[in-house]
């Protein structure tokens, strides 16, 4: 009884928090209860999700996870794919989205237009571009004989899988920063741009010197983003190469590799390591993103 | 004001867990008070009693859609309507193979499984120990077991007991463009020796690749077989051996040559053959239906062999997790019902799939449709060579690796040493 009163005591000094409870409970148990369940698995050596028993507590299943070429074939992978699709795809975002912020004339068709990709379903888009990729019919591969360039089995070869992977996902990719950076564009004052004129600024250096600092906050948060995304890449894999990781494996990453452990092997424990190991990466390189634009911002 | 706040974030936590817990625990009271009444464990002590079987409702889950679904459909109707013990099947599709063994996986861990599931043996490993051992129902209550296809029966006992009852089976065939055949002189290969001549002829004649595996893995296992050499097992790679360096030796000629080649983008063979891109493919008998043959003719035929016939079999089982005696009777009323010659036989012409019993394809019902069906007599003629693949903790590892080592080899051009070589490692290293 007494219990109960200091309960009740407490409920009315923190209702927030019972306000916030429904999406709490959701978060703990989707994702704060997996993510604890998925580094204890990790430590455990031939884990079973059926019963939860396990032979031992130690680090076999990192051992294994290093050990396995197709795991640091999945790596690797992961990586080149990063290093290409984040880049470029802020790149000719920014442009494109300065393009279409600056074109007078059906400013709202392409926006729509570059908008359509994040709206359609990954698969459906997979499916699509696994015929323009196609080494006979293909629309690509059509466009690039018209330079004299002989068909590429972008699909077929090991040599030509990523890179298919990478330019599908690049384009993907597009929308959602094309989006925010005009979201963006919008926000930045008219006078400064106007101020430009009246000096008869070069637009290029407008572009550096205005566009691109104003749009600074912005060009972080998608970075941040788009690291996030790429080194999750999955469902692009799944979808250009018809539920298989590229011709040998090729195309394979770290969460295609995961999802292979775990549902297909069930070396549930191998699994959770290539989890966290992808986790620890994600969080390394969000912390050290971090830092570099909170020391720019100070500075 | 941030001390304070850490008590009230602990207690929404507890709120929360409390009302987790709060579940369980009612879910765990009422499981128990259903399967209080039966066996606990998954013995099928229940097939022994003879107590009446109570009417109630047995869940089956399934992956098959269109006409599969619809066959499965009527076939169920029928039993829900005919069986005298009020017994009602309900059919639950669980969308794709993938889909359906996820789930599987997940519900054995929440420990919710369903009175029978459609099942490959390789997804049972992990909880082989929920499924209902179906020994004293086959001895009891069954109409002669032995007229069940041999290689099924080796198949659904493979773990030392009766696991499963055989369900939508298929086997590899041949299937080849029969106009061109026609055109070019060429029969269906009967040996390695013709294919390597089909190969050749096209080759020259044609400029063509003439033959594509939709699986690798089964083509490895398969023509190692036709050449009487082991496959794998627990312990590692079997094929290590002259009988297998043979095999090997002419499944690398035919990709050097140009006589077959990779599906790569293409997904599945059917589509280019339907597009007579490729003269002849092998592939699952059931890919007939994605087969279209506009103004040439088709033919099918069974699997070459060297000095022995090996024929891969595929397709689930049926099996049982029902943990309630009761239950576990409807179900196995459901799994007779469905496994009986005149079920089996409509099922199989309605689908494409085969009979499981001897005596299916012996009635005359089945005799006559084979007749004006090319895929259902090619999979007749070869039933004596069908074989299927054992499944154990790792099989899957090792089908996986040997299906990305195939590729990578044959896109690389290697001699048959080193495919041996390194299809043994790949085998041996996915252990």
């Amino acid at each position: 009884m007494q219990h109960n009163q200091t309960v009740a005591r407490r409920l009315r000094g923190c209702k927030g928090y019972l306000y916030l409870a429904p999406s709490l409970i959701i978060l703990l148990v989707f994702t704060v209860y997996p993510l604890i369940k998925a580094f204890a698995m990790s430590f455990c050596e031939d884990y079973s999700i059926i019963d939860g028993s396990f032979k031992g507590i130690n680090l076999q299943n990192y051992q294994d996870l290093f050990a396995d070429e197709v795991f640091l074939k999945a790596l690797s992978n992961t990586t080149i794919y990063v290093v290409f699709v984040v880049p470029l795809s802020i790149l000719l975002s920014l442009v494109l989205a300065v393009l279409i912020h600056n074109s007078l004339r059906g400013k709202a068709l392409f926006q729509t237009l570059y908008f359509l990709p994040y709206v359609t379903s990954v698969i459906a888009i997979g499916i699509v571009w696994s015929w323009i990729f196609n080494s006979n019919y293909g629309l690509l591969n059509y466009f690039l004989s018209l330079f004299g360039i002989p068909a590429i089995p972008w699909l077929n070869d090991p040599h030509y899988a990523l890179a298919a992977l990478i330019i599908f996902s690049i384009w993907k990719s597009l929308a959602f920063n094309i989006l925010i950076f005009l979201s963006g564009l919008a926000s930045i004052s008219q006078e400064i741009y106007q101020a430009a004129r009246i000096d008869s600024t070069p637009r290029l250096r407008v572009f550096f010197k205005i566009t691109v600092p104003q749009l600074r906050p912005i060009i972080v948060y998608a970075v941040l983003m788009g690291l996030i995304n790429a080194f999750k890449v999955y469902n692009e894999v799944f979808s250009l190469f018809q539920s298989k990781a590229g011709p040998a494996n090729s195309a394979i990453t770290v969460v295609y590799y995961i999802y292979d452990k775990f549902y297909n092997s069930g070396d549930y424990g191998v699994a959770s390591a290539a989890a966290v190991v992808l986790f620890v990466i994600i969080l390394v390189l969000t912390m050290v993103q971090k830092s570099i634009a909170k020391e720019k911002e100070e500075a | 004001m941030k001390r304070k706040s850490i008590p009230c974030l602990l207690l929404a936590a507890a709120v929360t867990v409390g009302t987790l817990t709060g579940c369980s625990a009612n879910a765990d009271s009422a499981s128990t008070g259903a399967s209080s009444t039966g066996a606990s464990s998954a013995a099928s002590s229940a097939a022994t009693s003879d107590s009446a079987i109570q009417p109630c409702e047995v869940t089956f889950w399934h992956a098959m859609t269109g006409q599969q679904e619809t066959t499965l459909t009527e076939l169920t109707d029928q039993f829900n309507s005919e069986n005298e013990y009020g017994i009602t099947v309900t059919l639950v599709n669980q969308g794709s193979y993938d889909d359906l063994s996820t789930k599987l996986t997940a519900n054995a861990a929440a420990d919710t499984l369903p009175d029978l599931s459609q099942a490959y043996n390789s997804w049972l490993i992990p909880y082989l120990d929920k499924v209902v051992h179906l020994d004293d129902f086959v001895a009891n209550d069954y109409d002669n077991y032995e007229d069940i296809m041999e290689s099924y029966r080796e198949e659904t006992s493979q773990f030392g007991f009766i696991n499963a009852m055989p369900f939508n089976k298929s086997t590899y065939v041949y299937f080849y463009n029969k106009t061109m055949f026609d055109e070019l002189g060429l029969e269906a290969p009967q040996t390695w020796d013709d294919l390597l001549t089909i190969g050749k002829t096209f080759l020259e004649k044609k400029n063509m690749v003439s033959l594509g595996f939709d699986d690798m893995a089964g083509m490895l296992e398969a023509t190692l077989r036709q050449n009487g050499c082991d496959y794998v097992s627990e312990e590692g790679a079997l094929f290590d051996t002259d009988a297998g360096q043979q095999a090997i030796d002419f499944i690398m000629e035919m990709y050097n040559n140009g006589y077959a080649r990779l599906v790569g983008e293409d997904g599945y063979f059917s589509g280019p053959f339907s597009n007579q891109l490729i003269p002849a493919y092998i592939g699952s008998s059931t890919g007939v239906s994605y087969i279209t043959h506009d103004g040439w003719e088709l033919g099918v035929a069974p699997l070459p062999g060297n000095t022995e016939k090996a024929a891969n079999t595929a397709g689930t089982n049926i099996v049982m997790f029902s943990k309630d005696a009761n239950q576990q009777k409807a179900a196995w009323e459901y799994l007779k019902f469905l496994t009986s010659t005149d079920a089996t036989v409509k099922w199989a012409m309605d689908t494409g799939y085969l009979p499981v019993r001897t005596s299916a394809y012996e009635s005359e019902t089945y005799q006559n449709f084979m007749q004006s069906d090319a895929t259902a007599t090619a999979s007749y003629a070869q039933a004596d060579a069908f074989f299927s693949s054992p499944a154990f903790d790792g099989s899957y590892d090792i089908q996986n690796a040997v299906n990305s080592k195939l590729e990578e080899l044959i896109l690389n051009k290697a001699d048959g040493a080193t495919a041996m070589k390194e299809l043994v490692d790949a085998v041996n290293g996915a252990l």
